[in-house]
């Protein structure tokens, strides 16, 4: 059962694959990479792929926190929460959004405008506190800018 | 496998241990009687190192011989044993160490039942008094009082008299799938469950879900068990040390006794420990780790399908029909009128059917009755329809059956399974099968159906009906032309290598292609899979093919088994699959028309003679009749009374011999029997028979191992064996030979009269289960060892040519032109179909019958379209698939999961509970 248009779409990735080793891994993130999310097709079709069980599968894929089992929303948000960044004042950004999209943790507006993820590090410690949206780094954010680029990014979108 | 002989000395707690190479030292502990506390180890499965319970301290020489301590407190099963190791399990801070672990453990698991301080103060029968919360409780847990965990807790004695405060996860409980609950408030995550169901059972229908602190068990993205590739064999929840993962039948209930016995669904005889309740029902079933022929494991049936033993609806009185109505009657008055009654009859107009079930014990009984006292050779076993596939190797070979023991299997290098089913009908062999598949064997499997072994075949071929002979015929012509054959082993063991290639002369591949569908390259590639990869097993039931062509083929795949040198000691070499849970032994002890117990040929004055003295009596010498031929014999009179034992519904079990119709016909037919079905309605006499957790006696399985049944429950009311019923008609009827006080008098007997189980004695068999073989196989088998050459006029394995039997009846007609072709998966992405009623799982019937591209087209229906499938039994509603290969053919798949549902609704796990999947010519309606 399910989507024949995503099956095939993932059997065209999955075969479309140049790596050297294909693992339940690579092709999980294979998927991810394409289609932005692992869809239950794709659980099933990695499966059968390597000959392997779903639920083979699925342990690797709930594994590792960065595999989402639901589309992505159309922006993502990315709040740094490294050391430095905590240091810096990432506490108070972090609380800022999830306060703006009424949130608990992160995850997905309830207009799945966007998407809020906690990053352990962006890789610019020297301009922390660091945000990425939609994969561009903002340096030194400072916690009452966060309701614009919330606005920002929600305008955009709409 | 390369076997060392050197042991290697180690010291546990001062206790000087020798241990084999590679073990480890949880492993090595607990072989040498001392206890180290574990959670997540389970003897047969992996090291996995995850509980960290059985922390120890260990010393061990260095380079240098100097003691050297391993580093921190390594976990015993992860550390193998070395020589001269010093192992200290009992030192206060690997003890104090053990307890915190544990503390951390138990902080996520209820745990009233520890630390409430009326544990040792309640009752069975007492009310809990409120000191602790009402979820907390101890019999809030389907475990409680026989939990693993409470255990180790205990034997750590941790100091828990004040409560620690746990976190609840507040999980649903899963109650939605059939046979299995789930409560993953309890569980541990040891990963027993996930490691049984990969490593040992290679289904991995269960997984780690999640990561760390938030890791559980379960399915991906939680389908229900039907959908995840599960066959219901319950090996989780027998690994399960906590109430995670329990039965959902009788969840609640605590045995009052432990009894091992033997499964009596299949011929694979698993060793299973039936718990009986004080109430005498038997509540639940767990395989022996140390039964030889499953090692722990049992399946579906063995495990959720005994529960026909609990009856309420079971015979128990004797009925004897008065005025065409059944009537209790005393137990002695029914022997005298079955006595009476007997009389009348002589030789040729008696028969006598065992059942499948019965113990040899019973079956010796029998067939001792019909000739000794009726002198009648019509002796069969009720399930008995396909003997062609075990005669045939006996011709060959010298052995009765299979030549190998189930466990050879796994390390076979190559197996061969033609038209088998045996994930459902010898559920247990597929264990070896596809661990050794695991470990890189080669399958070839021959079959039109799609099973489950289909999935973890190399090559799967599918011939067309009819045509498996020529198939199989090809292979053996193409590793002889190819030179894969085993020269050394065909010129020092066999005899006839000649003849059978002269049989394949003009024999050709490109004919045997057409002639069955199947392509001259998969053909010639299944041969060099075959050849190329010693040893090789065979397994086949061959019950799609038509009768006249299983003799030849069984041939043709003995023959095939001796050009590739795959039978002897510890080889796997080849098991006819009969479905029978005792036909080996039934047939051993002479429940045959053409045998005396142990293999003794009839007509043959010696031995009958031999018979005749050993029994003091005159025996008749002429072939009976068997099974197959019983219905011509009864419909024309000259069968005109009969005795039937023990399991009767396998007589009607789906075979088309129309026994039940001539059964009407006997003047007289005395049935033993648990329940009523159809035989016994027709019956004359009818005695309540003892079923297999009420018997003690043996049970031999297909790789020919004799086991002991012990009796369990306590039958009610007048409940007998079958022998006690036998041997007191035969005591009525004047026989003095029938004095018989225990079926250890009978196996005594047995093993006087039948040279087979000579050796045996129920004192022998206690500790375990025998395999035997005839007294020249083990010649053999030593001589093979030795590397001698055999004389050659002791040559027991013989070549036969091959005679292809001429054209073969089509099942089709012009009415139902096409053949069905069922098949059962245990997983299919595309099929599976799941809805919830009633919180239940209730699997959707898959309504797709594929079609081949051509016949669509000549049919006219294109895929999507609705159709209708109609067969003489039934029409089916369905749409066009188009993914059959042959024209001719539809195929039609189902989930194991539907087989099960179905079962659970009907509650029909009756040990004659076929689930046959036959081919069916049908024809196709448009909607």
């Amino acid at each position: 059962m399910g989507n024949q248009n995503i099956r095939d779409e993932v059997n065209k990735i999955l075969s479309s694959s140049t790596d050297t080793t294909v693992t339940v891994l690579s092709s999980l993130l294979l998927v991810q990479d394409e289609i932005g999310y692992i869809p239950n097709e794709a659980v099933e079709e990695i499966g059968s792929f390597l000959k392997t069980s779903i639920n083979e599968v699925w342990g690797v894929a709930t594994f590792y926190t960065n595999f989402r089992f639901t589309p992505p929303c159309a922006n993502v948000l990315e709040v740094c929460w490294g050391p430095t960044c905590h240091l810096k004042g990432a506490p108070d950004l972090i609380s800022g959004v999830l306060k703006q999209l009424n949130l608990e943790e992160e995850g997905d507006s309830q207009d799945k405008g966007i998407s809020v993820r906690y990053n352990t590090c962006l890789g610019a410690c020297q301009q922390a506190p660091v945000i990425s949206v939609n994969h561009a780094l903002r340096g030194n954010v400072k916690a009452f800018e966060i309701s614009n680029i919330i606005d920002f990014v929600a305008d955009s979108n709409s | 496998m390369v076997v060392k002989d050197t042991k290697v000395k180690l010291k546990i707690d001062g206790i000087e241990v020798e241990a084999d190479p590679g073990q480890n030292v949880l492993q090595a502990a607990l072989d040498a009687g001392l206890y180290i506390p574990y959670l997540c180890y389970y003897p047969g499965m992996k090291s996995f190192g995850a509980c960290r319970m059985c922390l120890v301290k260990v010393e061990q020489p260095g380079p240098d011989g100097v003691m050297k301590p391993l580093p921190g407190a390594p976990a015993s099963c992860t550390t193998p044993v070395a020589e001269g190791m010093v192992v200290t399990t009992n030192l206060k801070e690997t003890k104090d160490l053990r307890k915190g672990i544990m503390e951390l453990l138990i902080s996520e698991h209820p745990h009233g039942c520890l630390t409430c301080h009326r544990i040792d103060l309640c009752g069975p029968s007492d009310i809990c008094l409120r000191h602790v919360s009402v979820n907390d409780r101890c019999v809030t847990c389907p475990k409680n009082e026989r939990c693993e965990l409470k255990d180790t807790v205990r034997y750590m004695e941790m100091d828990l008299d004040t409560p620690l405060t746990y976190n609840n996860r507040n999980l649903p409980l899963e109650v939605k799938d059939p046979l299995w609950d789930m409560d993953m408030n309890l569980c541990i995550v040891c990963g027993r469950c996930v490691r049984v169901c990969s490593e040992i059972r290679g289904d991995n229908a269960l997984t780690f879900t999640s990561r760390s602190g938030r890791s559980l068990i379960g399915t991906s993205n939680g389908v229900s068990l039907m959908e995840s590739g599960c066959e219901f064999c319950g090996a989780c929840i027998d690994v399960c040390p906590t109430g995670a993962l329990v039965e959902k039948d009788f969840k609640w209930d605590k045995p009052s006794k432990i009894v091992k016995s033997i499964c009596p669904h299949c011929p694979v005889g698993c060793e299973l420990k039936m718990e009986v309740d004080k109430k005498n029902r038997l509540i639940r079933t767990v395989g022996n780790l140390e039964g030889p022929a499953n090692k722990g494991q049992l399946c579906f049936r063995g495990k959720f399908g005994l529960n026909f033993v609990n009856n309420k609806n079971r015979i128990t009185k004797p009925l004897i029909r008065v005025e065409g109505e059944l009537v209790e009657t005393t137990f002695k008055d029914a022997v005298i009128f079955v006595s009476e009654n007997l009389k009348k009859f002589s030789g040729k107009q008696f028969a006598a059917l065992s059942s499948p079930t019965s113990t040899n014990e019973d079956a010796y009984v029998l067939q001792k009755f019909s000739r000794l006292i009726m002198g009648s050779n019509n002796i069969d076993v009720s399930s008995n329809i396909a003997s062609e596939i075990t005669d045939q190797i006996y011709k060959m070979t010298g052995v009765p059956g299979a030549s190998g023991s189930i466990w050879d299997l796994e390390n076979s290098n190559s197996i061969l399974i033609v038209s088998s089913n045996l994930t459902e009908k010898q559920n247990v062999l597929g264990v070896p099968i596809k661990k050794a598949v695991g470990n890189g064997s080669k399958l070839v499997v021959i079959d039109q159906r799609e099973t489950e072994m289909t999935r973890f075949a190399e090559k799967w071929l599918r011939p067309k009906y009819g045509t498996e002979l020529h198939l199989i015929a090809g292979i053996i012509k193409v590793i002889l032309d190819e030179v894969l054959d085993n020269h050394k082993f065909i010129e020092q063991y066999t005899a006839g290598i000649k003849d059978l290639k002269k049989s394949l002369w003009n024999f050709d591949i490109i004919n045997v292609s057409n002639l069955s569908g199947v392509s001259a390259e998969d053909i010639r590639d299944a041969a060099r899979i075959l050849g190329n990869n010693y040893p090789m097993g065979i397994l086949y039931a061959l019950e799609l093919l038509p009768p006249d062509l299983r003799t030849e083929c069984t041939k043709a795949l003995v023959n095939l088994s001796l050009i590739t040198g795959s039978m002897g000691k510890g080889l796997p070499g080849i098991f006819p699959l009969f479905d029978g849970a005792n036909e080996q032994g039934v047939k051993d002890v002479g429940c045959t028309t053409n045998f005396l117990p142990g293999y003794k040929a009839i007509p043959d004055e010696y031995n009958i003679n031999h018979f005749q003295e050993l029994w003091d009596s005159n025996l008749n010498n002429t072939v009976g009749v068997p099974l197959t031929k019983m219905k011509q014999k009864i419909s024309s009179g000259e069968i005109k009374a009969l005795i039937t034992i023990g399991e009767n519904s396998t007589l009607l079990n789906g075979n088309d011999l129309g026994i039940k119709e001539s059964l009407e016909q006997l003047e007289f037919l005395v049935a033993t029997d648990h329940s009523n079905n159809e035989v016994t309605a027709l019956a004359d006499v009818v005695f309540p028979a003892a079923v297999f957790s009420e018997k003690s006696g043996t049970f031999t399985n297909i790789e020919k191992r004799v086991q002991l049944l012990r009796p369990g429950m306590i039958p009610k009311d007048e409940v007998v064996e079958d022998w006690y019923i036998l041997s007191q008609i035969a005591k009525s009827m004047g026989s003095t030979r029938f004095e018989y006080k225990s079926s250890e008098d009978i196996f005594t007997d047995i093993s006087n009269d039948a040279s087979v189980y000579s050796d045996f004695s129920y004192e022998l068999l206690d500790s375990q289960g025998v395999v035997w073989n005839p007294n020249s196989w083990s010649e053999l088998f030593s001589d093979l060892e030795d590397q001698k050459s055999i004389n050659k006029e002791d040559i027991l394995l013989k070549f036969e040519p091959i005679n292809f039997v001429g054209e073969i009846a089509s099942l089709t007609t012009e009415e139902f032109p096409y053949l069905l072709v069922q098949g059962r998966v245990l997983f299919d992405e595309e099929i599976s179909g799941v809805e919830l009623e009633n919180g239940r799982y209730q699997s959707q019937e898959n309504p797709v019958f594929d079609f081949n591209s051509e016949d669509a087209s000549k049919l006219g229906i294109v895929e999507g379209q609705k159709i209708e499938i109609v067969s003489q039994k039934f029409r089916f509603n369905g749409v066009v698939g188009l993914k059959s290969n042959q024209q001719g053919v539809v195929s039609h798949k189902s989930m194991f999961g539907d087989l099960i549902n179905q079962l659970q609704i009907s509650k029909n796990f009756q040990v004659s509970k076929k689930t046959d999947l036959n081919l069916i010519p049908i024809r196709i309606e448009k909607v």
